[in-house]
């Protein structure tokens, strides 16, 4: 295994390896790449590094073991080993993992974005308490508005959904916050396309009419939903797994969908704060297989100027025009090559 | 190809179109005119290089055309019968293969053309460049009837990366220009051996974003310059109709032009975001189209400096732009453009008459004037072609074209009345000429010339806007030029290219927002296509528009021939 780290540091060339980076692949236990591609991929969006290092600093006496302290722990270890690349065995942040939730308590290959989603409500939650401890100390005790924390302050946007009813002409709306956007995804499109499809307008009628307050009755409206905040970390999750009702299982859409280096959103509200904030793509969580169940998921990161697969405990440079296999298949590429598909990306905001 | 399943209406989106109308009528897929290899059976999978296909007339032929095309690591040249006659797929006038390299673009001489004889100047995926001649094969003693076989870069020495688009020099048969995904473009003299070392270069001019160099030699010797422009890979370029003009688009999102002879950066924009991929020149010199990642079609006024507007239709990145000079109607002043292109101010593709199809409203206004010629009613037909499979057609018209940038109320910095377009058009031009002074003498790289920056100064609208960002910013912008120079100075490690795009982009991209190079979505109109049609079931990868027919091509390997409204008999319709 020593070999693999050696021909990486060869590979980028150990002068050109940034002084204060460390690139470590992590050990997978049964089925746990669901948790490393994620991990990977975090641990390279640099203000959530940063974030999770501070936590960890100003966590030094407290013996509470928590999601977010294994997370801290791991997170210190990377950062402060005296070796540029290597492995770590994330143990002691899986064994947390499967003590606190019961459907990752086993050997089998999870979803990951549904793990990125436990993890990030979870470090919110353990924040929060933290941050309700000190409210109450400070006598400012308030249960129900729940004070944003770092994690909100990185991932959450807020998208309007606006209804206007077909009848009275009247638009409401109502503000949704988000930690990431899940999108829909057709063939021989663009995440761009995906984006402005989840922005669409919707018509809403027969059983899915909605209650309009102004007519007091159920009434066909028009529904669309546009990003009003943009976040500084733009989590995007690509449905790809989809339930077929007569199969009675998930399947999985292989379809080509192409992801920029770059991108800016269109379809933002008109009262939007920021709406032509630049992203830069930093880190993908890629699905390989053609089942939910029995795949496997690696990602790449950005970092310094120059790409990274980890693949469990192997860490590889890939140069950036290797990018395009991960974009999907068409249709002629279906007989001949495994699924290798982006599906949770990872956009920071350049300002 | 997976054509109309039963099951498949008219306005599902996965049915592929076998015909579209437009206000000039119906355009027909020619079916009988379908290209590709002799046995379509033995598919070597699809290839991520891009089919593309290039033409050329031989004079004195009962059919002139011959058509060239790449389907992963073959190339293929046909007599091209057009929508008349049906292709005759097993009489290739000439058919490579290629090991360990894959042909990626090619380019007939214009010149050294005739029945017996063709100059096919070829690119490849690992750099290398053959001339070579599809009509003589034979190996023969007498040096004369030998086959012209030429290669450049064989060895590799002058650049490893891939060939994104070769080109013949307008007006210079013996010389070709060819871009690399390395950020490099090269001049070359086929006539001249490219040397058995790698070429060392000497600094030649340098501008904002740019630098060209020579080789150091006593005898001359390939490549005659590399320019190397912006951060990443040229995506692709394009000489002016007029030939003054190169249009150069990159992976760093920037459209630059440049006066080819002086090498003077005189137009840049930039996308709204990603790389742009193609480009192309409207007819009459006026107005560049680019198509790119952020999957639109962006607009710029060549005369203006100044993105016109952008076009918002296909569903993935744009691959293929063109400009269809048979249905653009515009006047032939070309009083500035010495050598002009002789194309001709209006062109009645299609007298069809039938009105009663398809109309849409901006439609009925050009129908007249397409058939009143030299009224001057300017309407510029594009069209564009993309990984989502779609055609998209664009009707450029007069009162887009004229529209001024709209500056947004509430970002306050209104200056003068943005009705005058006229008054700014000068001063445009104006800090132009200081521009490109600036950046020529500019080669100390302390970097204050700054064409995208000063373009917008120039603007007074915009002045104020911009004065306050370039403070704000002024000190790290030094620092971070005095990187993107020490780029453009050697180095065609990957790794550093990498770094100093990274710290360059930074600066860039916000600084250009809500300039004319890159104004924000709500400060220029958004067209709508006159025409959006799935016409494949694979990524698209070539659009030409000819007299009678549009030509694509798709990632497939199947090149496609589309009969313009009335140039079909109909009872040779299938």
């Amino acid at each position: 295994m020593g070999n693999n780290y050696s021909h990486l540091e060869k590979e980028i060339g150990s002068d050109q390896l940034p002084a204060n980076e460390h690139y470590f692949g992590l050990v997978n236990f049964g089925n746990t790449c669901y948790c490393n591609s994620v991990l990977q991929a975090l641990y390279f969006c640099r203000p959530f590094r940063d974030r999770v290092l501070q936590f960890k600093q100003l966590q030094k006496n407290n013996k509470k073991e928590s999601l977010l302290t294994c997370l801290a722990d791991l997170f210190y270890s990377i950062a402060s080993q005296k070796k540029k690349v290597g492995t770590i065995a994330p143990k002691k942040f899986i064994t947390r993992l499967r003590k606190e939730y019961d459907l990752f308590d086993n050997f089998m290959q999870q979803d990951a974005h549904e793990f990125l989603n436990y993890l990030l409500n979870r470090v919110s939650e353990l924040l929060q308490e933290k941050q309700g401890n000190k409210g109450k100390i400070n006598g400012a005790e308030n249960q129900n508005k729940t004070e944003p924390t770092w994690v909100e302050d990185l991932f959450q946007g807020t998208f309007t959904n606006e209804t206007r009813c077909l009848t009275c002409e009247t638009v409401s709306s109502k503000d949704e916050d988000f930690l990431d956007l899940s999108v829909d995804v057709e063939q021989n499109t663009s995440i761009t396309h995906c984006l402005r499809g989840f922005s669409s307008m919707e018509t809403l009628s027969d059983e899915h009419k909605y209650y309009c307050e102004v007519c007091g009755t159920k009434q066909e409206a028009q529904k669309r939903m546009r990003v009003k905040k943009l976040p500084k970390i733009l989590a995007l999750h690509l449905k790809r797994f989809k339930y077929m009702e007569q199969l009675n299982r998930f399947t999985k859409l292989s379809h080509r969908v192409l992801f920029t280096f770059e991108l800016r959103l269109f379809e933002t509200s008109d009262d939007a704060y920021n709406p032509d904030r630049m992203y830069d793509l930093v880190a993908v969580v890629i699905h390989i297989g053609s089942t939910l169940n029995r795949g496997h998921y690696v990602s790449i990161v950005k970092s310094d100027g120059f790409w990274l697969l980890f693949d469990d405990d192997v860490v590889d440079k890939i140069d950036p025009s290797a990018i395009e296999d991960f974009y999907g298949m068409s249709s002629a590429d279906m007989q001949q090559k495994t699924s290798e598909t982006g599906y949770i990306l990872f956009y920071q905001s350049r300002e | 190809m997976a054509s109309k399943s039963e099951g498949g209406g008219k306005d599902d989106i996965n049915f592929i179109k076998d015909k579209f109308t437009t206000r000039e009528g119906t355009y027909i897929l020619a079916h009988w005119s379908e290209y590709t290899k002799p046995t379509r059976l033995q598919t070597s999978g699809s290839t991520n290089t891009p089919v593309r296909a290039s033409f050329i007339n031989v004079s004195g032929d009962p059919s002139p055309e011959r058509i060239c095309f790449n389907i992963g690591k073959e190339l293929y040249v046909y007599v091209y019968k057009g929508v008349k006659k049906a292709a005759d797929l097993t009489k290739p006038v000439d058919r490579r293969v290629y090991k360990a390299t894959l042909p990626t673009c090619h380019d007939f001489n214009k010149i050294w053309v005739s029945k017996e004889s063709l100059r096919l100047l070829v690119g490849f995926s690992h750099g290398q460049i053959q001339v070579t001649d599809p009509m003589r094969k034979e190996i023969s003693s007498d040096p004369l009837k030998r086959e012209l076989n030429k290669f450049f870069n064989e060895e590799k020495l002058i650049d490893k990366s891939k060939v994104t688009c070769i080109k013949w020099i307008p007006g210079q048969p013996d010389h070709f220009l060819v871009s690399y995904a390395s950020g490099q473009l090269y001049v070359y003299n086929d006539e001249l051996p490219c040397g058995p070392t790698p070429p060392t270069y000497q600094p030649f001019k340098q501008g904002d974003g740019y630098s060209i160099h020579t080789c150091k030699t006593k005898s001359t010797r390939n490549p005659l310059y590399r320019w190397v422009i912006g951060q990443g890979a040229i995506n692709e370029f394009a000489f002016s109709p007029c030939a003054r003009y190169l249009a150069v688009v990159s992976q760093d999102g920037f459209l630059r032009v440049f006066h080819y002879d002086s090498m003077e950066l005189v137009g840049s924009m930039r996308s709204y975001f990603g790389g742009l991929l193609c480009v192309c020149w409207s007819p009459d010199s006026k107005f560049l189209v680019c198509g790119g990642e952020d999957d639109l079609v962006t607009v710029y006024s060549f005369n203006e400096k100044r993105v016109v507007c952008r076009g918002q239709g296909h569903r993935s990145w744009v691959s293929v732009v063109a400009f269809d000079p048979y249905t653009s109607v515009f006047s032939s002043d070309n009083s500035e453009l010495r050598n002009g292109t002789k194309v001709q101010d209006v062109q009645a593709t299609v007298a069809n008459g039938n009105q009663s199809n398809h109309q849409k409203p901006p439609a009925d206004l050009s129908q007249t004037s397409l058939q009143s010629s030299g009224s001057c009613v300017t309407t510029y037909r594009f069209g564009s072609v993309g990984q989502d499979t779609f055609l998209c057609l664009w009707d450029l018209t007069e009162d887009v074209i004229q529209q001024p940038i709209n500056t947004r109320t509430r970002t306050s910095i209104l200056l003068s009345n943005p009705n005058s377009v006229s008054a700014t058009l000068p001063r445009c031009n104006n800090v132009q000429k200081t521009n490109s002074l600036l950046s020529s003498n500019d080669i100390s790289g302390d970097g204050n010339a700054h064409p995208v920056g000063n373009s917008v100064m120039g603007n007074s609208t915009h002045h104020f806007a911009t004065l306050s960002l370039g403070e704000r910013k002024e000190i790290t912008e030094k620092k971070e030029h005095k990187r993107n120079f020490s780029l453009s100075s050697k180095s065609s490690e990957k790794n550093n290219m990498l770094k100093s795009n990274h710290v360059k982009h930074i600066d860039e991209s916000i600084k250009v927002l809500g300039t004319c190079s890159c104004p924000r979505l709500d400060e220029v109109p958004l067209l709508e296509p006159v025409v959006c049609e799935k016409i494949s079931s694979e990524r698209l990868t070539e659009l030409v528009f000819r007299e009678d027919c549009i030509v694509t091509a798709c990632q497939e390997g199947i090149v496609n021939t589309w009969a313009r409204p009335g140039r079909v008999v109909s009872d040779r319709d299938q």
